[in-house]
């Protein structure tokens, strides 16, 4: 597997991605303390001038992450192996190539095809790779600045609500490094809950945006399935796993931002509604759709001066989540037949992260990030199954994760991260019901990620 | 779609989904971005172009567009990372950017920052960059020096260090360090760039077109750096 990575590894070490040949910058240019993808003001204001900064040059890159996860306990379950599959052994777990940059003095695109090796088992243990669309902005973008002011305007086709967005806090944003799919991964750090939107990615929106005077950020768009034109958009998603929305659905942001010094502020707040249907294979019945209405708050805090970086970042989304009809008031009963109370009508669901990271010389960093999910007990969440059931019916999962990482060349990066559980599928003790506690999920994460 | 899967907020982007028939749509997107390259290929707009190797484009344009992005539209600098280039002497300048496209200025700030951008420009876009920041006012910024390092920086300025040898800066840079076509304008600088800038022509020899200062920073203490650097932020501030 490290053959594959060396084969991605640069020829000189000053080699770099399709963005920064295009500037012919360093990585930190645009990433704070070189730590993707976080961005620092210049990068933020590059990707709204639509990623047309610099010159015309070679529109490729490619990133590969070769990876271990460790969960702490595998013995409480049925079968280890297929559990924890790879549990503790080096993968070559995920790959992208990335097509875009200057298109024209308006035009830029960042399009990201992923390639997951551990897609998909078949009966006989085997695992498949698959690829398929994975980020994908296509932005139209002009900037009127004088003096006094400066007005970035533009419009982005992309696939993913709040892909186009400029802070790390944003749903699309706020992630590590590709979560392998193998089960040894599942509770690893980019598994735990994040402030998302329900909707998710591979649909198909136009978003327009404007920055005023680099202080105000207010992005409006609609999102529909991918077909058609913007079927590229999903592409390579089967169909039964496609994301099918009923109508456009709305997505919002706006956000307050200052720098002062090498301080930035910012404070802001992310919403979308969605109606997504219950079967991607049938939409024929307009009430069979789920409802969701996401409303996020989000901070971020960065001080950037050379060679330090730190950052600070706090996100908040609300979950409220109307089930078709038919789904609602059904009867459920434990493991042992007893009654449960029926399945509730609506949920709802809060998802707080918090996370700071400091960054010597963009070489060395380390993180600290606290995550924590609660929300309305539903029998439909009711699942005996070992090791990843629930048996409270309750969604909340709390814990921590901390992180070091080296950057030896500003495309590679080597990082440990270790991720605790005080609380797993609603409960702080024998969450499956068969014994297994929170603190048997922890998971250490150990990744060398590269890009090209 | 099973309903646990819709319930749960964290679904995010399908960073590992499942995806056959990729040869097929990959060639669709690549003809969907071959036409809208063919489409708009001809609408280029100089007037507000950020294209950093088309000749077409005025020097006030990239100040605009691209430079102002890290030095501000006026050539004042918000973050200290970045030098202001407000009121700058236009020689210098000038040097500087030949510096950075012909890689001759090496310390890190260059290279990590200034030679991509720098690389195509042309003889005319130098002069006219030059040109448009020296013409620019610099404006008054906050005080970013402690008061006592501003009195002690103040006679590194004005009467250098006989005993170390160090010479006075004014004598250089003039007495309100206003800088003389290829000696900088230093008074108003931000603090951090000045420190760092002294750094390196005292430790290394990133920048040979200012050896002069190798021998001038030569005997200076991290203390006398840090001393000199508030006094001159602060001069135009007080």
């Amino acid at each position: 597997m490290f053959m594959a990575v060396a084969a991605l590894w640069p020829i000189k070490s000053a080699a770099l991605p399709l963005f920064a040949r295009q500037t012919g910058q360093n990585c930190q240019a645009c990433h704070a303390g070189g730590q993707f993808p976080e961005l620092t003001q210049y990068g933020r204001l590059f990707k709204l001038t639509g990623y047309t900064i610099g010159q015309h040059t070679v529109p490729l890159s490619a990133m590969a992450v070769v990876s271990d996860s460790k969960v702490f306990n595998t013995n409480k379950s049925d079968d280890p192996h297929a559990d924890f599959a790879k549990n503790n052994s080096l993968i070559f777990a995920t790959s992208s190539i990335f097509l875009g940059g200057k298109v024209t003095n308006n035009i830029g695109a960042f399009l990201q095809v992923t390639y997951d090796n551990y897609a998909a088992q078949s009966d006989d243990g085997k695992w498949h790779g698959h690829s398929g669309a994975d980020n994908m902005d296509i932005r139209y973008a002009d900037r009127h600045i004088d003096a006094k002011n400066d007005l970035i305007w533009g419009i982005s086709a992309n696939n993913n609500p709040s892909l186009a967005d400029i802070w790390n806090t944003a749903p699309a944003w706020m992630q590590y490094v590709p979560v392998p799919s193998p089960g040894s991964s599942a509770f690893i750090d980019g598994a735990t809950p994040y402030p998302g939107l329900a909707a998710g990615g591979n649909i198909s929106g136009i978003n327009g945006y404007l920055f005023w005077n680099q202080m105000l950020y207010v992005e409006v768009g609609g999102y529909r399935t991918a077909k058609g034109l913007t079927s590229f958009m999903s592409a390579g998603v089967p169909e039964d796993e496609k994301t099918k929305l009923q109508g456009t659905n709305p997505y919002w942001r706006v956000t307050l931002s200052r720098t002062y010094g090498p301080h930035t502020w910012m404070v802001g707040t992310t919403g979308m509604v969605a109606d997504v249907f219950d079967d991607p294979l049938d939409t024929s019945d307009p009430m069979s759709v789920h409802h969701f209405r996401d409303i996020g708050f989000d901070s971020q805090y960065q001080y950037l001066l050379d060679p330090h970086s730190f950052t600070a970042q706090l996100a908040y989304m609300r979950d409220t989540h109307r089930v078709p009809g038919f789904l609602a008031n059904q009867p459920v009963d434990d493991v042992d037949g007893n009654p449960l109370p029926n399945t509730n009508a609506s949920d709802t669901v809060k998802v707080l992260r918090a996370k700071a990271t400091y960054v010597y010389g963009a070489k060395y960093g380390a993180s600290l990030a606290h995550f924590s999910q609660t929300g309305t007990t539903d029998s439909a969440l009711y699942d005996p199954t070992r090791v990843f059931g629930n048996v409270s019916g309750n969604p909340a999962i709390k814990g921590w994760t901390w992180e070091a990482f080296w950057t030896p060349v500003q495309n590679i990066r080597v990082g440990a991260q270790y991720t605790t559980y005080n609380t797993f599928n609603g409960a702080t003790r024998n969450y499956d019901g068969m014994g297994r506690n929170p603190s048997d999920n922890n998971s250490l994460f150990f990744y060398v990620w590269g890009a090209y | 779609m099973d309903r646990s899967d819709v319930t749960d907020p964290t679904q995010r982007a399908p960073l590992a989904a499942r995806f056959p028939q990729t040869g097929r749509y990959a060639t669709r997107l690549m003809l969907v971005a071959a036409a809208l390259t063919g489409l708009m290929a001809g609408c280029t707009n100089v007037e507000r172009s950020r294209d950093t190797a088309n000749p077409a484009v005025s020097g006030d344009t990239l100040a605009m567009q691209v430079c102002s992005n890290c030095h501000g539209p006026t050539g004042n600098s918000v973050s200290p990372n970045f030098p202001n280039l407000a009121a700058q002497q236009e020689v210098y300048l000038a040097a500087q950017l030949h510096a950075f496209k012909g890689h001759s200025r090496v310390d890190p700030a260059g290279f990590e920052y200034m030679w991509g951008l720098s690389h195509d420009l042309t003889d005319k876009q130098i002069q006219e960059l030059a040109a448009h920041f020296a013409g620019q006012k610099l404006e008054r910024q906050g005080i970013e020096g402690k008061p006592d390092r501003i009195a002690a920086g103040k006679a590194i300025f004005t009467s250098g260090l006989p005993d170390q040898s160090v010479p006075a800066c004014s004598s250089c840079h003039g007495p309100e360090g206003m800088g003389n076509a290829a000696f900088p304008r230093i008074a108003g600088q931000h603090v951090d760039y000045l420190v760092k800038q002294l750094n390196v022509f005292q430790r290394t020899n990133q920048r040979p077109a200012g050896v002069v200062m190798k021998t001038v920073a030569h005997q200076l203490t991290r203390q006398n750096i840090e001393n000199v650097a508030a006094y001159l932020q602060a001069l135009p501030n007080q």
